[in-house]
């Protein structure tokens, strides 16, 4: 079975993904590994300006461009970090921006990384070296496995609790089902 | 889209990506998959760029080291942005390190770039810890020793650390 030859599946033969990475031989690394899965189309940026370009130019819908499906962002590059573009796409107008799904990528230790990500609206995050699995499987989840986003004071981006489960303790929120305004959107 | 009034907000989406992937976005059971042999094959492109890790090294060191050069020679004003190029050329000799699994190197990428970040130009014992994270960094590299528990490579570690503890 491949990814490709059998519809039941899907592909990603229709994925645009962006990398935006300063280091031309991780970039390129990524890109090779994406291109296994195919991935129909890999976008490179060298820094977080770069990768703004081509998000905005992308999701213009100008007739030469392919909305991007997902952006994948080292966290240290010069110019623009990488947890400041992610803080640039959350906070944009535009619903084919702030939607974006982003993979934080870093070679800090997990903890700091998930937090970070976590608490910037990041949708999964990648602890370097980067393995073929673990790349496989945060594009899966992102697919597969996807949160309603939420806006909330100070966060807008993917739902912080990942789990369905209940909670035994106290609740302390404040908020009422009053405070929460729903948007189910339909096709 | 329906809505009620409310001070947090809920985004249910339309799955998109499942669509795009040729599934049905209402199907729970609908789901992407990556054939694993496909997962192995990327395993396989890091292992074969992993005899360009010394040759890569070589020219981020090389790139490092001019970098440093300059920062210690050039005018004042340049100074911040040749050791943001400097935070940066360590931090990518930790990630090849650590993406082709050289631990020593690694350490050394990770021990320079957090350095550079709290480095005063100003004080001489700090550019010495510098001089000393770049010439272990050299030979490890032209030795090419790999591990951190190795004899050679403790010295390594130690001789820098002297030079943090000493100067610091």
């Amino acid at each position: 079975m491949t990814s490709s030859s059998k519809n039941d599946y899907g592909s990603l033969k229709n994925f645009t993904i962006l990398i935006a990475e300063d280091f031309h031989f991780m970039a390129d690394l990524l890109s090779s590994m994406l291109r296994e899965f195919g991935v129909g189309k890999i976008l490179l940026a060298e820094n977080g300006e770069d990768a703004k370009d081509l998000i905005r130019y992308n999701a213009s819908g100008g007739s030469d461009t392919k909305p991007m499906d997902i952006v994948l962002t080292d966290w240290l590059m010069p110019q623009m970090n990488g947890v400041e573009l992610l803080k640039w796409i959350r906070s944009s107008e535009k619903d084919n921006i702030r939607f974006l799904p982003v993979v934080l990528v870093s070679a800090y230790t997990s903890e700091e990384v998930v937090s970070v990500a976590r608490d910037n609206g990041a949708n999964e995050a990648i602890v370097k070296p980067v393995s073929g699995k673990m790349l496989a499987d945060r594009i899966l989840h992102i697919v597969n496995h996807p949160r309603p986003f939420i806006k909330a004071p100070g966060f807008f981006g993917p739902d912080r609790r990942r789990s369905e489960r209940e909670f035994e303790g106290e609740e302390k929120r404040q908020s009422t089902e009053q405070d929460v305004k729903i948007y189910n959107e339909q096709l | 889209m329906s809505n009620s009034k409310g001070k947090i907000e809920v985004y249910n989406r339309v799955n998109r990506l499942k669509l795009k992937a040729g599934l049905s976005h209402t199907d729970p059971n609908a789901k992407l998959r990556i054939d694993p042999s496909t997962v192995n094959k990327a395993d396989s492109i890091i292992e074969k760029k992993a005899e360009a890790y010394p040759t890569e090294v070589k020219r981020v060191l090389t790139a490092l080291h001019q970098n440093w050069v300059k920062a210690q020679s050039g005018d004042r004003k340049s100074v911040p942005e040749i050791m943001e190029k400097i935070y940066h050329n360590a931090n990518q000799i930790k990630d090849l390190a650590s993406t082709f699994n050289y631990p020593l190197m690694q350490h050394f990428g990770v021990s320079l770039r957090d350095f550079v970040e709290k480095i005063d130009m100003n004080k001489g014992a700090h550019r010495t810890i510098v001089d000393a994270h770049i010439d272990v960094m050299w030979v490890a590299l032209n030795e090419n020793v790999h591990d951190e528990g190795d004899e050679r490579a403790q010295k390594l570690k130690s001789l820098v650390q002297k030079a943090i503890n000493k100067y610091s």
